[in-house]
């Protein structure tokens, strides 16, 4: 093993987080080396057009994913069983290489509300003490909206996002979603025009009393120069976002909204395909002496660093502590411990509308965020007492593509192959609407992460294993909430609505989401977190995790917008707390 | 006022001494000739095989050519087999005034709606004719056209024409127009006026970021690559 020069700060993962937490640190004077395990990538030339919409080798066969010969999950439904490595992302989608995750996302930009960040308190607050089963182990952020509205919207202007501000400071704004909390202001781009599908949705709404407005886009409505100087351009409605990589700098991503700044810093070093393998600690094991990483040909480096910043996909956060043995490992069954503790998903329905063949509904004209939605049953938004449920979702008619592949809705009963089949597919193609139900997950004692006993990754490591199944608690919000959408499916005036509540087992083997959240959760208790307000490791201080993995439980909307936030609030508490003075920020 | 005229049904095939003249006025006189014609339109309506007896034509020969094929050294582009949809959609610029030429604004201002979709049709539905002198370029034009059709430029943010444009710029319909066999001329002034904003009628501004982007040695590669291939 060669041992290399120490730096000021190592960064694992150059996703959206890892990018932005090195550009900061590397214009702020630090050393930074970055690590990334993918290769390199870019809008030109590796994001081009048409080698870049083959649904078959991305969105089929998964090319911008997580190699899973090399480095699976394994998963199981309940701690009884043996969990078994998944060969084949189909549930959810961990991205890898330069840009991470964005680089293949929808652009949907939501920022949770400001009750989700103190949820145990104020479910306690309205319902009272013995609403909620006690194997729900919801529990507050350690920060809150206010804290971090001014890095909410940094990030919304990082990224460019196209929407429609509602509630400036407390001012009631025309527009927009009438539940989301203060904003210092409005959205730096106004929002990406609406489908029809949006504005048959709208119509439908609002005619049953609810607030429709346009999702919060990062595939931009018009041109967009970024406080970073970066020129973005607007999305020309191609359909292939999700899964895929934007050809034509319209999507917010690493690439086109920080990287290139970042790259031409010389305090900084990009090195990819380097496999970090575990952070080192000293023998007290209370602080961290750098990484150990293996390299494309197989070499093995230590890097030696003042600072680590964990900043990969919420899955390959929690692993790394555990590979580390940085924080106790939750029991299960004693509900001791932490890393891997309260890890949640998102609890993901639909109702199909099916029309007749006057309403011509052009699918394939889309983009990952052009949806339109209601917040009305989001979050804490309606009254939950007679329920038996806490969270929600946000519904809307977001189609982000009608794709030859693996896009063809089919009303219920319709046989699963053969000439009727077919026949269903002509028929219904461009005459359905999906309404989506995008649900919270909330906590639960069995849910949580782990090492796996028995499978290892290429380089001989344990893999990470999944024990996951949907809560009661969340399969009432979505019967509940997809039949409200189906309502609202027969408002729109489809001749016939098909509802699919989400039901358990949660399988591995059908698409849901790829908001994985939780395993390294933040807080203000030691017993009941990974890392403090900031981000930063109780156990080894010099360690800082960003990323999903933070949150306590998963909200009603898509984790990203609130990740950016939570990226631009460490970062800030590195540079004005931490660097200035190296230690724990928050004492035990 | 309608620049159409209804043909004689027994219209002499072949090219009226008319159009001759029509040419030479259309360089030196574009503003009065556009005049004249959408006043006096049997003076330049020359009937041809483009058109069938009894029909309604515009005087879209002059310019663009008994098949379409345009009139590259003054910047006229070919319009044979480009797709209704975009051919349609550019005479309701002219006349909005969107896409901004001084010529075409008067032509189809004077165009009823029926009348331009009959016309795009028309031209969409003609074979696109063997393209016009291809620019001549050296090889690092060529080199560098070809990189900007397939490749794009990450440093200037610039994606691959042919992104939009379909493979080597043969067009998609609905979409975007072909660029393939285009006039290397009418590119070079097409992207010009995207540049300089005198043409707005790009959704989401997608060309005109684009044009801004790019410096004139650009600008003559990707137009003589393109004027270059089929």
């Amino acid at each position: 093993m060669q041992r290399l020069k120490e730096v000021d700060v190592v960064v694992l993962g150059l996703g959206m987080v890892g990018s932005m937490v090195a550009k900061e640190l590397a214009a702020a004077g630090y050393k930074v080396v970055g690590l990334e395990r993918g290769e390199a990538r870019f809008t030109v030339p590796e994001f081009q057009s048409p080698a870049i919409h083959d649904e078959l080798r991305f969105a089929v066969r998964k090319a911008l994913m997580q190699d899973n010969t090399r480095e699976p999950v394994t998963f199981r439904n309940h701690a009884s069983e043996v969990a078994l490595p998944i060969r084949r992302w189909e549930s959810f989608l961990p991205g890898t290489g330069l840009g991470g995750s964005m680089v293949h996302w929808n652009g949907q930009t939501y920022r949770f509300q400001a009750n989700d960040f103190q949820l145990a308190t104020r479910t306690r607050e309205r319902y009272g003490k013995r609403f909620l089963d006690p194997d729900l182990t919801i529990q507050d952020w350690g920060v809150t909206y206010e804290d971090l509205e001014p890095h909410f919207d940094r990030f919304e202007y990082l990224l460019g996002t196209s929407g429609k501000a509602s509630n400036i400071k407390g001012q009631r704004q025309p527009g927009g979603d009438p539940h989301e909390s203060p904003r210092s202001r409005d959205y730096p781009t106004p929002p990406q025009k609406e489908l029809h599908q949006g504005a048959l949705f709208r119509k439908a709404a609002s005619s049953l009393g609810y607030n429709p407005f346009p999702q919060p886009s990062s595939n931009l409505s018009q041109p967009y120069t970024n406080p970073e100087g970066m020129k973005l351009n607007a999305c020309v409605f191609c359909g292939f976002c999700e899964r895929f990589a934007c050809e034509h700098f319209a999507k917010s991503t690493p690439q086109t909204v920080i990287l290139p700044v970042l790259l031409a810093n010389p305090n900084f070093e990009l090195r990819t395909g380097c496999q970090v393998q575990r952070i080192n600690l000293d023998s007290a094991r209370k602080h961290a002496t750098g990484v150990t990483y293996i390299d494309a040909v197989g070499r093995e480096f230590e890097q030696p660093a003042s600072l680590v910043i964990t900043s990969m996909f919420a899955l390959n956060n929690v692993r790394m502590l555990l590979l580390s043995g940085i924080g106790t490992p939750y029991d299960p069954v004693s509900g001791r411990g932490v890393v891997g503790r309260n890890y949640t998903y998102q609890t993901v329905s639909s109702a199909a509308a099916y029309f007749d063949q006057d309403v011509i509904v052009n699918p394939f004209m889309a983009s990952g965020a052009s949806g339109t939605v209601i917040n009305d049953f989001a979050g804490d938004n309606f009254d939950h007492g007679g329920l038996g449920f806490i969270g929600g979702a946000y519904i809307g008619a977001v189609n982000s593509g009608g794709r030859p592949i693996l896009y063809h809705p089919v009303p219920p009963n319709t046989p699963a192959w053969g000439k009727r089949w077919k026949q269903a597919v002509i028929k219904h193609y461009n005459h359905t609407i999906i309404i989506g139900v995008h649900g919270s997950s909330i906590a639960h004692r069995g849910n949580h992460l782990d090492l796996d006993p028995t499978y290892r990754d290429a380089w001989g490591q344990p893999l990470l294993r999944m024990t996951f199944d949907f809560p009661q608690n969340d399969l009432k919000m979505s019967a509940y909430l997809t039949a409200k959408a189906a309502e609202i499916g027969k408002a729109m005036g489809a001749k016939e609505v098909a509802g699919s509540p989400r039901e358990g087992p949660y399988t591995t083997q059908q698409y849901q989401s790829t908001h994985n959240t939780g395993g390294t959760v933040m807080g203000d208790n030691p017993r009941t977190s990974v890392v403090n307000r900031y981000s930063q490791s109780w156990d080894v201080s010099n360690v800082f995790v960003i990323g999903a993995s933070n949150y306590p439980q998963n909200a009603s909307w898509n984790p990203t917008g609130t990740l950016g936030a939570l990226t631009y609030w460490t970062i800030d508490a590195l540079k004005n707390k931490y660097l200035k003075n190296p230690g724990p920020l928050v004492s035990a | 006022m309608i620049a159409g005229v209804r043909l004689p049904a027994d219209a002499p095939k072949g090219r009226a001494p008319a159009f001759a003249l029509a040419f030479a006025l259309a360089f030196a006189l574009a503003f009065a000739l556009a005049f004249a014609l959408a006043c006096a339109p049997a003076a330049a309506a020359a009937p041809s095989a483009a058109a069938k007896p009894g029909e309604t034509v515009a005087p879209c020969e002059a310019c663009h050519g008994a098949h379409g094929e345009g009139m590259a050294a003054a910047h006229v582009p070919r319009i044979a087999g480009q797709s209704a949809e975009y051919l349609k959609k550019q005479l309701d610029d002219y006349a909005e005034g969107t896409r901004d030429n001084p010529v075409m604004r008067n032509f189809a201002k004077a165009l009823s709606d029926q009348q331009r979709s009959t016309l795009a049709a028309r031209y969409a539905a003609m074979r696109a004719t063997p393209p016009p002198q291809a620019a001549a370029l050296d090889a690092v034009q060529r080199a560098r056209g070809h990189q900007l059709a397939y490749q794009g430029d990450e440093q200037r943010r610039v994606a691959a024409c042919n992104s939009c444009h379909g493979p080597d710029g043969v067009g998609v319909l609905h979409a975007a127009p072909y660029l393939a066999g285009q006039s290397a001329d009418y590119l070079t002034s097409a992207l010009k006026s995207f540049q300089q904003d005198t043409r707005r009628n790009d959704a989401g501004e997608s060309m005109r970021s684009v044009a801004k982007q790019l410096d004139d040695a650009d600008i003559a590669a990707i137009s003589g690559y393109f004027s270059s291939t089929q």
